[in-house]
């Protein structure tokens, strides 16, 4: 049971850690949550979905493909929702974001109908549901792998484009100060652009690897994702990114075993009530800055 | 002469910067005290550490209240504008986007008690507490000057009306001491006279001021005694004549102040 | 508010008058059903919902995205109490307004001091925690399958000898609710002219200037909470005596999110733009409810338009459509903080 909910944690885990890392990127570059980030996961598996169903595309072709389609959503999503708010206070941000959340999930529920779909598992690699390890009584399949890898792949690189790229540097510049990246020569616009495509295509992917994974997609599965990773990017400090990756993974084992051992009903309510008792107790997060009101200068 | 606020051995570190070291000075009740120093001395960090937005690093702050003494240095900004300490700031906070008198109507918000029920009910008490808090606001702003203007919007005043109203909503807290950042900032000299003659007068009501300010002739003009500053360090105190003679002072401020004293 | 002169009326206040009279003899019209009663009485609800919201973003600038909870805890609280104890409406409606106020200050007091984003977050996360627990704790709420058989709303005059006159049909809440809809208004007019509602004004346009005056930031905005948590328990109230059945998918997040929309449209703090927006939106929704089966998509997408509406008025008129002077400016794009510098040379300190 324990390593059945370990394993369980650490594929959810992985997965949220994607979601978190978009939340906290957007949210060092703009200051602002973006809500409707949830709703970009869950187009990526929409599109992976329509690719595959539609198109006929393969799945190594639909993945990258859907990617490709959700950053650009994001940087749509930046221009037209969010860039002409820059100089808004933040409560018309904050209430435009959720009012785009809304308006995405609505739109996926016209597109492609409110209820529930089956992912293609036909268009799924055959050894994905082949056992690759077992141990403890707990199956690994190569599926389980896939995620694992592509998870780690995924954030590793990130983490390099930040640390070693000068796109990466950018980012954090305007992250610490927009004005002063700007001065210095940043195209603080394009690089928030480039921010929001990142965000994208990370969120795209972890839809798509749980629709395919946990074999569902429906309009309003960003919703409790957005909002899990969310509370992942919480915990981890919003803002870093390594915060974000271990929150996710922390949050995902958190709620893991607070389902298999407490109560399988309250497995979002764990999630809820972590994020609500972070932001209370330590609003910092474990890698954060504090985010108190920023003082007035006098 | 009581003193009214002693501030001893004062220090405010940031960080590594230390903006206040060891700063020590009494202000004597019914006094005009000028602060001045060159830019970046400190001086709107010292109103700071007074009115309880900033917490000292070290040192007291002794305030006496009736016939106590409090030190209240690390209180809260609210608990000291309830124990008589009123600060206007060096770039304007007025409610812009509220009416002149409700502006210093809620100057009047420490001194005044009713919250929800009173507001609904309109008990007696409470009736009475607006009417007071009306007429006192309407008071205030004709002591400031500013008679008959109650209900423009505060945004759309004119640049010296608007330090006037900031100075009338802060008397309405009924301060025992007035703390003046930079008051003269941008005023023409007939402005500038209208401003001296005000802090007499709030003087002559009983209320000790305090003042930061650059314009030496309002400096010379009104001040009885004049604390130096730089670089967070005490540097001269007294008279005004004396304190601008002084060889130290103008050291400080590399003539300017000869300059504009004239 | 100046006092009411009979003879000089200004002409808002013979419109609204005129409005007044309209709704109380609207039910003996002779085109109006009692279904079109049924939304009227709607508007209404959500009016007082949306007067008790607008405390919060609109007279104090932050985010409550949690409200539903405090609705559906009202509404709970009132169907448990009239299942179990067959409590008369009469008592339920102050207790729920403070039961409202008290998780109102059990949410705010933590949570109050945070900035806005975490603050409308936790709130989020508060309202989903509410339904799941609604949801979940089925020896209480007997969860997803509802709560049915509340007695609807009487009054009892049988201790006193007298009869007891239960309230049937929609007519007799729909003046009850016309009622709750004035005493709402009344007390959101009697705040806003008030030491408290200057407070609260003060801290939504500079909260530094606001301490200066002695203003206790934590404390007003815990106030402002409460009394929008105990508007919402209150307007819950009336729902489960009206509808006499509670279920917990009645209070998710869509409702918080509605009712925001009715203060973003109609113009937030501006108590007759709140009750604008209710008129509008409930309208629309209603409308919407019954056409888009017709074309073939389930009703919830109506949502689209209300989150479209959210993002465009934002855009465009960010502090609603009748907006009071107090937000209006502050809500318009080029207002970070404004800092008069002063025009003579200097370097900041």
């Amino acid at each position: 049971m324990f390593l059945q909910q370990l394993v369980n944690g650490l594929t959810i885990g992985g997965i949220y850690a994607m979601i978190a890392v978009g939340y906290t990127m957007i949210y060092g570059v703009v200051q602002l949550i973006n809500f409707a980030h949830g709703e970009i996961y869950m187009l990526g598996a929409f599109f992976a979905f329509t690719f595959i169903t539609v198109l006929g595309l393969p799945f190594y072709a639909a993945f990258p493909l859907a990617m490709v389609c959700c950053a650009v959503c994001g940087v749509l999503l930046d221009i037209f929702a969010y860039r002409p708010l820059r100089q808004s206070p933040r409560l018309a941000a904050l209430i435009t974001a959720i009012g785009m959340s809304i308006f995405l999930q609505n739109l996926a529920m016209i597109i492609w109908g409110s209820r529930a779909k089956p992912f293609p598992q036909e268009a799924l690699p055959a050894y994905f549901e082949k056992t690759a390890v077992s141990f403890g009584g707990v199956n690994l399949s190569w599926f389980h792998f896939f995620i694992f890898v592509l998870t780690i792949v995924m954030m590793a690189g990130l983490h390099l484009t930040i640390k070693k790229t000068r796109w990466g540097k950018a980012m954090r510049a305007v992250a610490q100060n927009k004005t002063m990246a700007a001065l210095t020569g940043i195209n603080v616009n394009r690089v928030i652009s480039y921010t929001f495509a990142l965000a994208g295509a990370l969120g795209g992917a972890a839809g798509i690897m749980v629709a395919a994974f946990y074999n569902s997609l429906y309009p309003t599965m960003g919703y409790i994702a957005g909002l899990k990773a969310f509370a992942a990017a919480v915990l981890g400090g919003i803002g870093s990114v390594p915060g974000a990756m271990l929150g996710g993974v922390v949050l995902g084992v958190a709620e893991a075993f607070g389902a298999g051992y407490l109560s399988s009903l309250y497995r979002d309510g764990i999630s809820y009530a972590v994020m609500i008792i972070v932001i209370i107790l330590i609003p910092a997060g474990l890698f954060g800055r504090v985010l108190k009101e920023t003082k007035k200068s006098m | 002469m009581i003193p009214i606020l002693e501030i001893n051995a004062l220090y405010k570190n940031f960080g590594g910067l230390e903006a206040l070291k060891d700063i020590t000075f009494n202000i004597d009740r019914g006094d005009i005290i000028g602060l001045i120093g060159p830019n970046g001395a400190g001086k709107t960090t010292l109103f700071n550490c007074v009115a309880g937005i900033e917490k000292p690093t070290a040192g007291r702050i002794i305030l006496t209240h009736g016939d106590r003494t409090l030190s209240i240095g690390g209180k809260k900004p609210e608990a000291v504008t309830g124990l008589g300490i009123a600060r206007t700031f060096q770039n304007i906070r007025l409610f812009d986007n509220l009416t002149v008198i409700d502006n210093v109507k809620i100057g009047r918000h420490c001194r005044t008690r009713s919250v929800f029920f009173g507001a609904v009910i309109r008990s007696k008490f409470q009736q009475a507490e607006e009417k007071a808090i009306s007429e006192s606001a309407y008071q205030f702003l004709e002591f400031v000057g500013l008679k008959g203007r109650g209900q423009e919007i505060a945004r759309s005043m004119a640049y010296g009306d608007q330090r006037r109203l900031e100075i009338a909503r802060a008397l309405a807290t009924e301060p025992q001491l007035l703390m003046l950042d930079e008051p003269a900032a941008g005023m023409n000299p007939q402005e500038s006279r209208d401003l001296m003659d005000l802090i007499r007068r709030i003087r002559d009501n009983g209320i000790t001021v305090l003042l930061i300010e650059h314009d030496m002739k309002v400096v010379m003009g009104v001040c009885e005694r004049v604390v130096v500053i730089n670089h967070g360090e005490w540097l001269a105190e007294g008279l005004p004549q004396d304190v601008q003679n002084n060889p130290k002072v103008i050291e400080a401020y590399l003539g300017t102040g000869a300059a504009n004293a004239a | 508010m100046g006092k009411l002169e009979p003879r000089n009326l200004t002409r808002g206040a013979k419109l609204r008058i005129g409005l007044l009279i309209l709704a109380l003899i609207l039910p003996f019209l002779p085109f109006v059903t009692d279904y079109q009663l049924h939304i009227v009485i709607l508007i209404f609800l959500y009016m007082i919902l949306a007067l008790g919201l607008n405390i919060v973003p609109g007279f104090n600038g932050l985010l409550d995205l949690g409200y539903v909870g405090f609705y559906g805890i009202g509404a709970y609280t009132s169907g448990l109490l009239t299942y179990h104890f067959g409590l008369s409406y009469w008592v339920i409606i102050p207790l729920a307004f403070m039961n409202g106020a008290i998780w109102g200050i059990l949410l705010g007091a933590p949570t109050l001091r945070l900035t806005g984003d975490y603050f409308a977050i936790v709130t989020f996360g508060f309202s989903e925690l509410v339904v799941l627990f609604l949801t979940n704790e089925i020896w209480l709420t007997r969860g997803p399958l509802g709560l049915p058989g509340i007695d609807v709303v009487s009054i009892d005059l049988t201790l006193f000898g007298g009869p007891k006159w239960e309230f049937i049909g929609e007519l007799p809440y729909y003046y009850l609710a016309i009622v709750m809809v004035l005493i709402t208004v009344f007390v959101m007019y009697r705040i806003q002219d008030s030491r408290l509602g200057r407070a609260w004004f003060a801290i939504r346009d500079d909260e530094v200037a606001a301490v200066s005056c002695g203003i206790n930031l934590l404390a007003y905005k815990v106030i402002a909470f409460a009394i929008s948590a105990a508007f919402g328990a209150v307007g819950g109230s009336f729902f489960a005596r009206w509808m006499t059945f509670l279920s917990p998918d009645m209070f998710k997040f869509w409702e918080s999110f509605l009712i925001l929309c009715m203060i973003v449209l109609g113009g937030m703090g501006n108590i007759w733009g709140v009750m604008i927006g209710a008129v509008i939106l409930v309208s629309m929704s209603e409308i919407l409810r019954e056409l888009l089966p017709l074309l073939g998509l389930p009703a919830d997408v109506r949502f689209l338009a209300f989150g479209l509406i959210m993002v465009l008025m934002m855009r465009f008129r960010p502090a609603g459509m009748l907006p009071i002077a107090a937000v209006a400016a502050q809500m318009r794009a080029g207002r970070t903080k404004r800092r008069k510098t002063k025009p003579a040379m200097g370097i900041k300190k």
